[in-house]
């Protein structure tokens, strides 16, 4: 099972501190030296607010990913355990974009990125789980109230097992 | 405010019944003017050239048309400089084409065709061919048109709608976002995790 990260709404307090964090993790914190001008900042998660929430939304890593399934492409494949986008192979078509549920794709514009042709490179955006980052996904080590987790095959498989052993302690109560 | 991004038509094979209707309506809204094409067959003179193409399979059917892509393949590879993109939409400019096929064979959809070029009802020449002309076609958003898309406002199973990816990623956002709240009620020990 791919893993995913998953944010709470009872503990997330919309800080956005996930999005400047994952951003640092992509880009590097050369971000902090240069021009803010001289980097992209194309989140890959996005904080969501609404009346009854705040929570960030981000990418599931499905099993049969829809994105996947669209790509014709080849931008999009699962890199150990990742859904993963290959910006140089992206040709901006948008129908990962469009297929994703979830919203967990967008469409971004790259700074001082040029096509062939010269017009701006674009591409799908999308988590990655920080595949290339030590220490793993970045937005839940910086998220100031721990409302973001990381979602395995394990611990998944942990709390399923409580919920079945929850759910059998209700009906023997029951019979008692 | 307009999105970013170009938007494109879409389709759903779950609704479209393969009528073909989306492809008579791109066709007359196209050559109205360049052909003088009405709504009625009388008024049909030339080739029946549409820019999205019905594909229909044993168990289902739906249009193939452009995606407007962002980094076009086909506008990069066109040598011509026939191939423009201004406000989303990625253009073909027959008069300029030459028919070298490579964005037929670029376009990863198969949303690009070659098709006979007539202007005022008659065939464009072409020095070496009895037939006239053939360039490359492919959907246009009916730029040119107010009303939008010909092929949207033709379908009779509403299976066609105008897609901005952007207004919709933030639509499925918000749902994503208001789930989680159920998702986390479901679970019985959050310190576990």
């Amino acid at each position: 099972m791919n893993g995913f990260v998953q944010g709470d709404p009872m503990l997330c307090i919309g800080c956005r501190t996930c999005m400047i964090g994952c951003v640092v993790a992509h880009e590097g914190l050369r971000i902090f030296e240069i021009d803010p001008d001289g980097y992209d900042f194309h989140p890959r998660l996005k904080v969501v607010k609404t009346y009854n929430v705040s929570v960030p939304v981000q990418c599931k890593h499905c099993e049969n990913p829809a994105c996947m399934a669209v790509c014709k492409s080849g931008a999009i494949s699962r890199i150990d355990g990742a859904v993963s986008i290959d910006r140089a192979l992206c040709i901006g078509c948008k129908s990962c974009a469009e297929a994703c549920p979830f919203g967990a794709v967008e469409m971004v514009t790259l700074g001082g990125v040029l096509n062939a042709d010269g017009s701006p490179k674009a591409t799908a955006n999308k988590c990655d789980l920080c595949k290339d980052v030590p220490g793993g996904p970045t937005c839940l080590r910086v998220c100031p109230t721990a409302a973001l987790r990381l979602v395995t095959q394990e611990n998944m498989g942990e709390t399923i097992r409580l919920k079945r052993l929850g759910a059998l302690e209700a009906a023997l109560s029951q019979e008692s | 405010m307009p999105s970013e991004f170009g938007l494109f038509v879409s389709a759903d094979p779950g609704k479209c019944s393969g009528c073909k209707a989306c492809e008579l309506a791109c066709f007359q809204s196209h050559h109205v003017k360049r052909n003088k094409v009405g709504l009625t067959v009388g008024t049909v003179a030339v080739p029946v050239t549409p820019k999205l193409y019905v594909t229909v399979m044993e168990t289902a059917s739906m249009p193939i048309q452009c995606k407007h892509c962002e980094n076009a393949p086909c506008k990069a590879v066109c040598k011509q400089f026939a191939i423009s993109r201004a406000d989303g939409v990625v253009i073909v400019d027959e008069k300029k084409c030459i028919g070298c096929k490579d964005c037929l064979m670029a376009c990863p959809f198969g949303a690009v065709s070659l098709l006979p070029y007539f202007v005022d009802g008659r065939p464009v020449p072409q020095a070496d061919s009895d037939e006239g002309k053939v360039a490359a076609a492919k959907c246009d958003l009916c730029f040119e048109d107010t009303a939008g898309p010909a092929c949207v406002r033709a379908c009779p199973n509403e299976a066609l709608h105008l897609t901005d990816v952007d207004a919709d990623r933030k639509r499925k956002n918000i749902a994503a976002a208001e789930a989680l709240a159920v998702i986390n009620a479901g679970v019985p020990e959050r310190g576990l995790l």
